[in-house]
């Protein structure tokens, strides 16, 4: 199977990410995707993952991944913390070798965490959109705080919000850093994106794809390096 | 079947970057372009910040409620410190919705308040730069505060950056505060100034203990 980076996507990033996520993705709207006539073939999913007991103070990586089967082609990417030189959290773009093993189907389930949800091509279109600007910000160097981990809560909390943006796709949990925002009070910032995503499972579970409701092409992706 | 990467082969940003030790102007105040009221296009910290002392606050031009009486309280400062305003001491007003405020708004804006002023430049520019520099200048470190663009009209920052001071006030307090505020960035002062501030500021207690029996300046 044939893997191709598309550097023409680099310029369609710059008009993407001119504005702010909620600015840009309002552009897209809701009416265009109640419009949407569902005839595609093409597949669309999110898949959040991370694990625990990696970096120094046992959290590990965690990140947002998206996967579009086409008939004839794929794409899959992730943006988010994943684990650099010495097991030390490095944000952005996730390498292949990174994200491919936790994509699949968590083996661990007391480290890991993956939920993999099935988009509409709005949604899909909206948080590539979301990931973009992210991937925009870690190339440019204008991350908007100096805690890496600060920038991977926003990501993952602006990524997963896309997916109600129109109507309601999942049960959310306000991960605001507000009163009653408990997953935030209790623990670290690298760790929070693992305790929002098992609070997501746990709530939306029964809409998590398993591998064999996958499309062979998108599993094999996550199996590359086998 | 063919695979495609979403994302481009970028290197990611670690937890101990350059970026997150860096503390200096030019390290922490983005130098985005942005446009002036007047339709000059500049860069932040090259044109605006560099070397200066700035009061820095968000606003925009349809807000209704804290903009228009924070703008007032500007512009009671800018009277106060009107010798310093576009010398040494200068002020910016920053679009917090530059899809909709262009250059004219903002000077509609500045007109409609009086703020059309010696040193003080309303700024707009691309959503992406100007959330940029909100963050930078105006972040709480809570995902929450950050997000509340409205918060961010009721903020004012001060910064020298010729001493790389930063200094931060409420608008809403007092002018008496304000103007405290602004002088803690000041740059310093010649041992001769200072020993005159002290002289003056003695003099203003011997009187008000005088006349009240205790000091009352602070």
């Amino acid at each position: 199977m044939q893997r191709r980076t598309v550097l023409q996507l680099l310029a369609l990033v710059s008009l993407l990410a001119a504005g702010s996520p909620g600015s840009l993705l309002a552009a897209s709207s809701c009416e265009a995707e109640a419009k949407r006539s569902g005839t595609d073939s093409t597949r669309y999913f999110m898949v959040l993952a991370a694990r625990t007991g990696v970096f120094y103070e046992r959290s590990g990586p965690s990140f947002v991944a998206l996967m579009r089967a086409g008939a004839d082609d794929y794409d899959v990417g992730a943006v988010g913390i994943y684990a650099g030189a010495n097991k030390q959290p490095v944000f952005g773009p996730v390498p292949a070798g990174s994200y491919e093993e936790m994509l699949r189907e968590a083996r661990n389930s007391s480290s890991d965490v993956m939920l993999r949800l099935e988009l509409n091509p709005a949604q899909y279109e909206r948080t590539l959109n979301v990931l973009r600007l992210w991937e925009r910000r870690v190339r440019e160097k204008a991350l908007l705080y100096p805690d890496i981990a600060m920038d991977n809560i926003l990501l993952v909390k602006q990524a997963t919000e896309e997916l109600n943006r129109c109507s309601r796709t999942i049960v959310s949990y306000n991960l605001d850093w507000g009163l009653q925002d408990d997953i935030s009070e209790h623990n670290t910032p690298l760790r929070i994106p693992y305790e929002y995503f098992k609070e997501l499972k746990r709530l939306n579970g029964a809409k998590h794809v398993p591998d064999p409701a996958m499309p062979p092409a998108l599993l094999a992706a996550t199996h590359s390096k086998e | 079947m063919n695979r495609r990467e979403l994302f481009a082969n970028v290197t990611g940003v670690g937890a101990h970057s350059e970026a997150a030790r860096a503390c200096s102007g030019a390290d922490i105040v983005p130098n985005v372009p942005l446009r002036t009221h007047e339709n000059v296009e500049v860069r932040f910290y090259d044109d605006l910040v560099k070397g200066r002392q700035v009061l820095i606050n968000m606003m925009y031009a349809s807000c209704e409620s804290y903009c228009p009486a924070i703008t007032a309280r500007l512009v009671e400062i800018h009277k106060a410190l009107a010798e310093r305003m576009g010398k040494d001491l200068f002020m910016y007003s920053i679009s917090l919705k530059p899809a909709e405020d262009g250059p004219a708004a903002l000077k509609e804006f500045a007109k409609m308040h009086g703020a059309l002023l010696p040193g003080w430049t309303f700024l707009t520019g691309d959503p992406y730069d100007i959330e940029t520099l909100r963050f930078a200048l105006f972040r709480h470190n809570h995902i929450k505060l950050d997000l509340d663009t409205q918060a961010h009209t009721g903020k004012l920052r001060i910064i020298n950056d010729a001493i790389n001071r930063w200094v931060h006030v409420a608008p809403f307090a007092s002018k008496a505060t304000v103007l405290q505020h602004i002088s803690w960035a000041d740059p310093p002062k010649t041992l001769e100034q200072r020993l005159e501030d002290n002289r003056r500021l003695q003099e203003q207690i011997g009187k008000e203990v005088e006349q009240f029996g205790y000091r009352k300046v602070i």
